[in-house]
């Protein structure tokens, strides 16, 4: 790893910690506030890629577990990762690299607008959507003894919500991979 | 900006050394896992709590910390009451209450640089096998450190950009911008690491 990786992956950890930082928005017809943070992942893998998306959010769960605040709300500690939802925090960083390998596999330079749309939106849902809750549900199923079809069925009240946020997630991703490409090219 | 969750203070659980800690809490949440009865999880319990509350922090500071998660964990529970019976879920919750409160005493007890020295132990073995430098791990953490508040400054310079021009504050419209600018400093940032030597390569 060279050290301009190193440095974006950093970067990129501190970027997710600001997101955290950014008051969340309600919208009327979804139950649950958007936090910008839970955006990250999908973020994270659609624009540095897989293993440096990957690296930054196991970058960014060490600043979670050594009690730093930097969860959205001003939350850390291991406390948060003990907790229900620690499934999810944990399953950020595996989120996150299959985002990236599913934009690096079909994003390419000098596609049609709506093919890079397309492939960053296929990406963020699978990665941030598909692969997050499919370790984070079992795990809360596990720790707190909630059978899994219950807790999956109360996680659909987030999938909206998620689902908009692929949407913000793909067009930000496609604005930086514009303006300034750092995604690898996976043949 | 990002001041951490230790707290000072001189407990015995202060001193212990972190690795002890962080042992304790494992062979605690192993431990609670393999138990059913109450009778040994109600004890943990109180012992978690009685230790957690013990160790310096008003009462308002340790529910601020750990309310958020014990809230998650009361609503589940409150599902779990229509679909198990009740002593199992009294058993789920209190096992859940107790590692939470271990977890947050631990947190609250240890300092960030103590457990920076732990987790460069802890990474000897994969530095051994060639796959991570332990030294680029506290590297990569101080520029994160040192990168948040530029970060924030940066966000604010954008919203407020967005308002001298009458525009709604969007995610959508702050986070492609920042994004950007951020990530293209790694180039500077980078070369300034590596004329200073830090990497040693």
């Amino acid at each position: 790893m060279n050290t301009r990786d190193l440095v974006l992956i950093a970067l990129f950890a501190a970027i997710v910690v600001v997101l955290g930082l950014i008051p969340p928005i309600t919208l009327g017809f979804i139950p649950v506030p958007i936090t910008a943070q839970s955006m990250g992942v999908m973020l994270a893998g659609c624009i540095i890629g897989a293993k440096r998306g990957a690296l930054a959010f196991l970058l960014f769960v060490l600043l979670v577990a050594i009690g730093l605040p930097v969860l959205s709300g001003g939350r850390g500690g291991l406390a948060v990762l003990a907790g229900p939802s620690g499934g999810f925090i944990l399953g950020w960083a595996v989120a996150a690299y299959i985002t990236g390998i599913i934009a690096e596999r079909f994003i390419h330079e000098g596609q049609s607008e709506s093919r890079q749309f397309g492939g960053f939106f296929l990406a963020s849902v699978v990665g941030g959507i598909v692969v997050l809750y499919g370790i984070g549900v079992p795990w809360l199923s596990a720790v707190t003894g909630t059978p899994l079809l219950a807790a999956a069925t109360g996680s659909l009240a987030f999938i909206p919500g998620d689902f908009l946020k692929a949407a913000i997630a793909t067009l930000a991703a496609r604005a930086v991979y514009a303006g300034y490409p750092l995604l690898p090219v996976r043949a | 900006m990002l001041t951490s969750l230790y707290v000072e203070g001189r407990s015995w659980f202060h001193r212990l050394p972190v690795r002890a800690k962080l042992i304790a809490l494992v062979l605690l949440s192993l431990s609670l896992f393999a138990t059913q009865s109450l009778y040994l999880l109600a004890p943990a319990f109180l012992l978690c709590g009685w230790l957690y509350f013990s160790l310096g922090l008003t009462i308002r500071q340790a529910l601020a910390r750990i309310g958020f998660v014990f809230f998650t964990i009361l609503v589940l529970a409150a599902v779990n009451l229509f679909l198990l019976p009740f002593p199992e879920v009294a058993a789920l919750v209190l096992r859940l209450m107790a590692l939470v409160f271990f977890a947050a005493a631990v947190t609250a007890t240890t300092t960030i640089s103590a457990f920076m020295d732990e987790i460069t132990i802890l990474l000897k073995p994969i530095e051994r096998m060639g796959l991570l430098n332990a030294a680029d791990v506290s590297l990569a953490l101080g520029l994160v450190l040192r990168f948040v508040p530029d970060i924030f400054a940066r966000y604010e310079a954008i919203r407020e950009a967005h308002r001298a021009r009458g525009l709604p504050i969007r995610p959508l419209t702050i986070i492609g911008p920042l994004i950007i600018l951020t990530l293209k400093d790694a180039d500077t940032i980078a070369a300034a690491i590596d004329a200073r030597g830090f990497r040693r390569q």
